[in-house]
């Protein structure tokens, strides 16, 4: 009975998480052009576009291939299904038993790997582009991830997040230091995944600065909406890892109405907090060269090795 | 039940018919059915004969005195039935697949004569793993040598052929040397070449014995398998060779090197569970996971298909060498479920490798079948033109790239996972090193996907870059299947791993992990919380349910809308040509920036001028970048340039005067007189 009750509300989860993820976007968007000065378009604006992008006809290239035409598809199924094992409100969860962090980690591995694909289907220069650099960003970043998750999974017993969510939330208030480094890299991996600054730029279709932008120069209408609502469900994702990681305060350990309604509410708050902060943080730097963004991506794999080291000692 | 003596001698002589077959079938209407048919009998009969063997009992067959006071001794345990099953499935499809790739050969070439060694080659990589004498191996091991070696060379009308046939000549005895030096080691201390007499003797061999059968074995075998720095035969021999022996060489052959590893040293290295033996498992641990960063970053910038394939081979065998490393780490740290979890790993990574590589390097054979280019800077666009050629190798690209729900991950996680598990040995030093090891192997990860991603798209994807493969066809049916067959076996290890790995440890007799298709395989911390899971079946449940899902989702909210073809964006300045797109090289460009160091890039860029002095007015460029190979360079070169230095210095003492031969002979005769008087002292 139990066990049901707690499929159920592992779905939940994950429909909290589709349903809140433009959400996130919005905020974010709102920060930042509240940080420029400007009024900024209402947190609920890319509810509005994505209703709008689903209702809409699609152009597809005469050049392209079923590749092109599966790869939202594929990104949404592959996004979509890791969110069901990242832990929201509840911090152990029946899917636990199926899959750990670095199932999420291969899933996203593979949306990553269509939507390149997708990016040079279309043999749109612009594709290519951003093929290329993507292929770069996320190489690099495979191993500053596995590194960080390395010094997670050490300290709380597992890649299972069941286990990593239940040890944190049990653990003392005062951290690990190695946890520290760790949530450092981890930060500087969210970045780049995501594509913020200094990574990529969101706002822009400028040839100059784009990276996920510019695989996706091509999709219309449906496509698009699924493609943008799989990335801001990454997003977001990544927003309640490292959150429910290193922050795990509210999250509820046991099923009754109180705790999981606390443990929403702070879930919601904590991951709010921490999409204003990097939005403000967009907004006041600039874009790197992308041969600088190696040197970030150094520090962060520098960062979790020293909390290897702190480990062991 | 048939006894499985016979099914092996089936086997044997179905391989040994096809190669006969072979020989007199000249170049007759009926020359690819005689020989491939029999071989693709043969390994079904193999793959019979080895299931067998893993669920049943061992064979163990003995001729005496086959060849004077050598006895052919044939034992087949788990551990070679494991690796016959990978020859057999991979050699049945790949001898389906040669039924329609051959034909290109028929016209032009002596096709009898290979397939005889087309037959003897597929035999003597079974006869490897069966055999259980020095000698023989050495002799089955050499017929499979040779028999690769003229097989590479079998276009040897272009000239870079037979050169890489050359250096593949040459490296392969480099390693057969190293492994009879360590054969010859186990004699010396047993009296006998027979594998049973060092099963029985070696753990009282002496330690410094048992580091020197050791290491000459990994320089040996690890020739064969194609260990950096000494895999420098592998990119050149397995693009020279035709496409259906690659497959057979990257998928299977070079695994003979990792069987014989693994022989070694679990079975006759008097390997002892104590932390003296921890440091052939760390040399190992260093040497598979260099061997995999530098093979994946040469394929991320190689321009050739099946060279990228072949520098692929050496990153897996990489990963491979590395989950034994672990293994053999954990066992002298008497950690024992964790050594079965990396060689579960690096095993289960072995056989895949060999079902995704085997299919890659088929694929790629089809649209060097099919375009006449290996370089894949002119291709592109066949998806269109190859649509199932194109979706299986994409099956495959995906598998070896590590992505869930196929093969490669299952067995990457378990990799990732032995690597996490590192931190039980109580030696801060080897945890932290091993934590290190982790950097270039989840940057291999990273690269792999880079490379197909690369591979993929340049191939199959978008504008074609040449105009002759504007009119190629599909390739015929029996090349397809012998591609989907390996296609549905890495679907199937991915979603239901629970195959591989209760075949592996009934085959290794491992105390087995999952008990039913659909458990989870768990690894449990030392309290009651899961340390990690997996249950791929389920993902792959969830996988569907999520798309069935989204896929209403979407049809409800969006209501129906209809798709308009057009021309991809073009910022509105008309005609986008094929000129105008991302090529492969450009395409790995900022890699090739980060990893500079490694690639020694080189770019020149020539322009020429309408008038000297004005710069702006170009009349052409020309862009030029070469990546060099720095094993080649600074390894390889200085040995064979001072090689060849020194015996060209010897050549001297060769006068062709009669009198200066007499005056050698009588100078040996003094010396040895001398020789004898000092040891008789």
């Amino acid at each position: 009975m139990s066990n049901s009750l707690e499929i159920v509300i592992g779905v939940i989860q994950v429909l909290v998480l589709m349903a809140l993820s433009p959400l996130m976007t919005g905020i974010m968007r709102k920060t930042k052009a509240r940080t420029q000065k400007r009024m900024g378009a209402s947190i609920f604006q890319p509810y509005y576009d994505m209703a709008k992008l689903m209702r809409k006809d699609e152009v597809v290239s005469d050049q392209s291939s079923w590749i092109f035409r599966c790869t939202p598809w594929v990104n949404f199924v592959a996004i979509g299904t890791a969110a069901f094992f990242i832990p929201v409100f509840l911090s152990h969860s029946p899917f636990g038993l199926v899959g750990d962090l670095l199932l999420i980690v291969g899933l996203f591995g593979l949306a990553r790997f269509f939507t390149m694909l997708a990016g040079l289907d279309t043999s749109s220069t612009f594709g290519g582009i951003g093929s290329s650099r993507e292929m770069m960003i996320s190489t690099l970043l495979e191993p500053a991830l596995f590194l960080a998750i390395f010094v997670v999974a050490l300290t709380y017993g597992g890649t299972n997040l069941s286990t990593i969510i239940e040890t944190a939330s049990n653990s003392s208030l005062l951290p690990h230091p190695q946890l520290i480094f760790a949530a450092i890299a981890m930060f500087v991996i969210i970045l780049g995944e995501t594509g913020r600054l200094p990574f990529g730029n969101h706002a822009t279709h400028l040839e100059l600065t784009m990276v996920h932008e510019a695989m996706v120069l091509e999709y219309s209408g449906k496509s698009l909406a699924l493609i943008e609502w799989s990335q801001s469900i990454k997003q977001i994702m990544l927003f309640a890892l490292i959150a429910n990681i290193f922050v795990p305060w509210g999250i509820s350990s046991s099923i009754s109405v109180s705790t999981l309604g606390f443990g929403l509410v702070t879930f919601i708050i904590k991951i709010s907090a921490f999409a204003v902060f990097v939005a403000f943080l967009e907004s006041s730097i600039a874009k790197w060269r992308l041969f600088r963004v190696p040197d970030l991506i150094a520090v962060a794999i520098a960062s979790s090795l020293v909390g290897l080291v702190l480990y062991y000692l | 039940m048939i006894e499985n003596l016979i099914l092996f001698q089936i086997v044997v002589s179905l391989f040994l018919g096809g190669a006969i077959l072979g020989l007199i079938s000249r170049n007759s209407r009926f020359a690819r059915p005689m020989i491939f048919i029999p071989s693709m009998i043969g390994s079904i009969f193999t793959i019979i004969f080895s299931v067998d063997v893993i669920m049943a009992k061992p064979l163990s067959w003995i001729i005496p005195n086959m060849l004077p006071f050598f006895n052919l001794e044939i034992f087949v345990d788990g551990i070679s039935a494991f690796f016959m099953l990978m020859i057999g499935i991979v050699s049945f499809a790949v001898s389906l697949y040669s039924l329609g790739y051959s034909k290109e050969y028929e016209t032009k070439k002596r096709i009898s004569f290979f397939g005889f060694l087309f037959n003897t080659f597929i035999l003597s990589m079974i006869l490897v793993a069966g055999t259980n004498n020095g000698f023989f191996f050495l002799m089955f091991w050499e017929l499979m040598s040779l028999t690769s070696f003229f097989l590479v060379i079998y276009d040897h009308d272009k000239e870079e052929n037979v050169k890489s046939g050359m250096t593949y000549l040459v490296m392969t005895h480099f390693g057969t040397a190293f492994i009879f030096i360590s054969f010859l080691l186990g004699y010396l201390q047993t009296g006998s070449f027979s594998f049973d007499s060092f099963r029985t003797s070696s753990p009282s061999f002496p330690h410094l014995i048992k580091d020197l059968i050791f290491v000459s074995a990994f320089v040996g075998f690890g020739t064969k398998a194609g260990i950096v720095p000494l895999h420098t035969w592998l990119p050149k021999a397995h693009p020279s060779a035709p496409s259906n022996v690659s497959a057979l060489m990257s998928a299977v052959m070079i695994k003979m090197g990792i069987y014989g590893i693994i022989r070694t040293v679990f079975d006759f290295a008097g390997f002892g569970a104590s932390p003296d033996y921890s440091w052939w498992g760390i040399l190992m641990v260093i040497a598979g996971s260099a061997s995999a960063l530098i093979g994946i970053l040469y394929a991320v910038v190689e321009r050739d298909i099946k060279r990228t394939l072949a520098f692929s081979s050496i990153e897996n065998i990489g990963i491979i060498i590395l989950g034994l490393g672990l293994s053999i780490v954990f066992a002298s740290y008497h950690l024992h479920a964790l050594s079965i979890l990396a060689l579960v790993a690096s095993m289960y990574h072995a056989i895949n490798h060999a079902f995704f590589k085997g299919l890659l390097f088929m694929g790629a054979g089809s649209v060097v079948y099919a375009t006449h280019t290996k370089d894949i800077e002119k291709l592109g666009g066949l998806v269109k033109q190859m649509p199932w050629t194109s979706m299986l190798f994409l099956i495959g690209a995906v598998s070896i790239a590590g992505l869930p729900p196929f093969n490669g991950f299952v067995s990457e996680w378990l990799g990732l996972q032995a690597i996490l598990s590192s931190s039980q040995i109580p030696s801060t030093i080897l945890q932290i090193s091993i934590a290190f090891a982790s950097l270039p192997f989840a940057l291999t990860i990273g690269l792999a996907a880079a490379t197909f991603v690369r591979l993929f798209a340049m191939t199959f994807l978008s504008k074609t870059r040449s105009m002759h493969i504007l009119h190629i066809r599909e390739v015929p049916r029996n090349m397809i299947a012998g591609m989907a067959i390996l296609a549905s076996v890495c679907i199937l290890f991915g979603i239901v791993p629970f195959l591989g790995i209760s075949l592996l440890s009934t085959a290794f007799h491992l105390t087995s992990q999952p008990t039913s298709p659909f458990d989870a395989i768990t690894l449990k911390n030392n309290g009651t919380t899961s340390f990690a899971n997996l249950s791929m079946p389920v993902v792959a449940i969830m996988l569907s349910a999520v798309a069935l899902a989204v896929f209403g989702f979407i049809r409800v909210i969006g209501g129906k809308t209809t798709k308009t073809i057009y021309g991809t964006w073009d910022c509105g300045f008309g005609k986008l040509t094929e000129r105008m797109e991302y090529t492969a090289t450009s395409l790995s460009q900022p890699i090739r920036v980060v990893f500079k160091s490694l690639f020694k890039s080189h770019n020149e860029i020539n322009t020429e001028f309408f008038v000297q002095t004005n710069p702006y007015l170009v009349k052409t460029m020309k862009f030029n970048s070469t990546t060099k190979n720095i094993f080649e360079e600074n390894l390889y070169t200085p040995i064979t340039s001072s090689t060849l230095f020194i015996l060209d210095k010897i050549r001297k003492i060769q006068t062709g005067k009669i009198n200066s031969y007499l005056l050698y002979i009588m100078l040996t005769i003094i010396l040895l007189l001398i020789f004898v008087r000092l040891s008789h002292v």
